[in-house]
């Protein structure tokens, strides 16, 4: 199929609302959506916790931290196999190729960027912050919780960042959820499937999706960016 | 007069340098004192000690009679000294949120707490801004929304630090008057500051801090 073809082709298959394709989009929202939802509170809390309070280890645990960020989705998805496989500790429960393994896999991608930037902005908040907060009768817990409050666009943009690192990632995806037709196929998954097959269109079509949600997530990273006075 | 804040000792030291080594200080009600210095004498650090965000190496402190644990400043003091830095954090909401957020802290509830904030809105001299985002305004309106959201909270002792520097004529003026406005009979205000405006005051007491040493 000559390119021009395939583009248009693709346009067709996403204004056409084709059912094959939504679907797939359906999946990887349902899953990255609630992969987030999971991994957003702990990592919130874990972030904060190291930018606050002091302990022995600390450092070394916020090296580990940083070090996860660049962690290559692939072995996370071989660590949740070897989990989850039959043979494995958690084999019982059935998960390998569901939508709860690719959910698993992209909260445990999604959990070191949230934390980090949690961590990276509540260490970047002014000292001010809380001397204001303590300064005007605030507890020390009230004025670390208006502290998290007041780097939330920060947090937000931690989010986001976590949104697309999930959305767009193949190899954990591919790996724990098998890239099974309506139920784990996602849009990476589907790209790298049908490209293989020399089914263009369908890829392109997908491709299409990604960038625009990637433009998306910047445009709201931005607007949030803003209003957090970074810019 | 009793003091309403006595000072026996207090002592702080970064490194090697010993940064204050004040023997006495005595704040009295009703007064405003005027902090002078060189930059770097240690006056935002003498403030900060006063109001437990820093901690001293060593702090002697009488409070309203009361003495003072230098080593584990109480909370509950922070709620009659407040100080207010030289560029003002204002909260990521509205200015009367801004000044809210001590009342809540007081527990003083809905719609009481609106009416003290639109009245130190007023008393500031903020309402043309009173809908205009923090982020937006201008050092000088910064510093009276950090001014009304003390004063609201009518703290027994005020520290403010340089809170006209880097301000054009009319904005000092307007924070100058409102300082004068701000030490009643049972208050008092601490201004760090190299201002003439408020140094010349009629009825400020100048304070010189120099060497660490107040004189």
């Amino acid at each position: 199929m000559e390119l021009s073809t395939a583009i248009a082709e693709s346009f067709r298959l996403l204004f056409s609302l084709d059912a094959k394709l939504w679907n797939i989009i359906g999946v990887s929202m349902k899953v990255s959506l609630t992969a987030l939802l999971i991994a957003t509170p702990p990592a919130v809390v874990l972030g904060f916790a190291l930018a606050t309070v002091p302990f022995r280890g600390r450092r070394a645990c916020v090296i580990v931290l940083q070090s996860f960020l660049s962690f290559p989705t692939v072995v996370v998805g071989l660590v949740l196999y070897v989990l989850l496989a039959r043979s494995g500790p958690f084999g019982q429960w059935g998960l390998l190729y569901t939508q709860e393994a690719m959910i698993a896999g992209q909260a445990m991608i999604a959990f070191p960027v949230l934390a980090a930037f949690t961590l990276a902005a509540v260490q970047g908040a002014d000292r001010i912050v809380r001397e204001t907060a303590l300064s005007l009768g605030a507890s020390r817990l009230r004025a670390s919780l208006t502290t998290l409050f007041e780097v939330r666009f920060a947090v937000m943009a931690g989010v986001f960042n976590g949104f697309g690192r999930v959305i767009s990632e193949v190899g954990c995806a591919m790996m724990v959820g098998g890239n099974i037709a309506g139920l784990t196929r996602s849009i990476p998954t589907a790209i790298s499937l049908e490209t293989a097959k020399g089914e263009f269109a369908q890829g392109i079509a997908l491709g299409i999706v990604l960038i625009v949600l990637a433009l998306g997530v910047n445009a709201l990273l931005n607007y949030f960016q803003g209003e957090g006075g970074m810019k | 007069m009793n003091a309403l804040v006595l000072v026996g000792a207090l002592k702080k030291t970064f490194g090697e340098r010993r940064l204050l080594d004040v023997s006495e200080l005595a704040l009295d009600a009703g007064k405003i004192y005027a902090l002078t210095g060189d930059n770097g004498s240690g006056k935002s650090t003498l403030l900060k000690i006063l109001a437990g965000l820093e901690p001293a190496d060593e702090l002697r402190m009488r409070f309203n009679g009361a003495d003072i644990d230098g080593a584990s400043y109480p909370d509950a003091l922070r709620r009659e000294i407040i100080y207010v830095h030289q560029h003002p954090y204002l909260f990521h909401s509205s200015i009367t949120a801004n000044i809210e957020y001590g009342l809540a802290l007081r527990g003083i509830e809905q719609p009481r707490r609106h009416d003290l904030a639109s009245a130190a809105i007023k008393w500031a001299g903020l309402g043309a801004v009173s809908h205009v985002q923090p982020k937006r305004l201008s050092g000088g309106e910064r510093q009276k929304v950090a001014l009304a959201r003390a004063k609201v909270l009518t703290p027994r002792l005020l520290l403010v630090d340089e809170p006209t520097a880097n301000l054009d004529r009319a904005a000092r003026g307007q924070i100058v008057a409102l300082l004068k406005q701000t030490a009643s009979d049972n208050s008092c205000v601490v201004v760090a500051c190299h201002d003439r405006e408020i140094i010349d005051l009629p009825a400020v007491v100048r304070l010189h801090l120099e060497d660490g040493r107040l004189s």
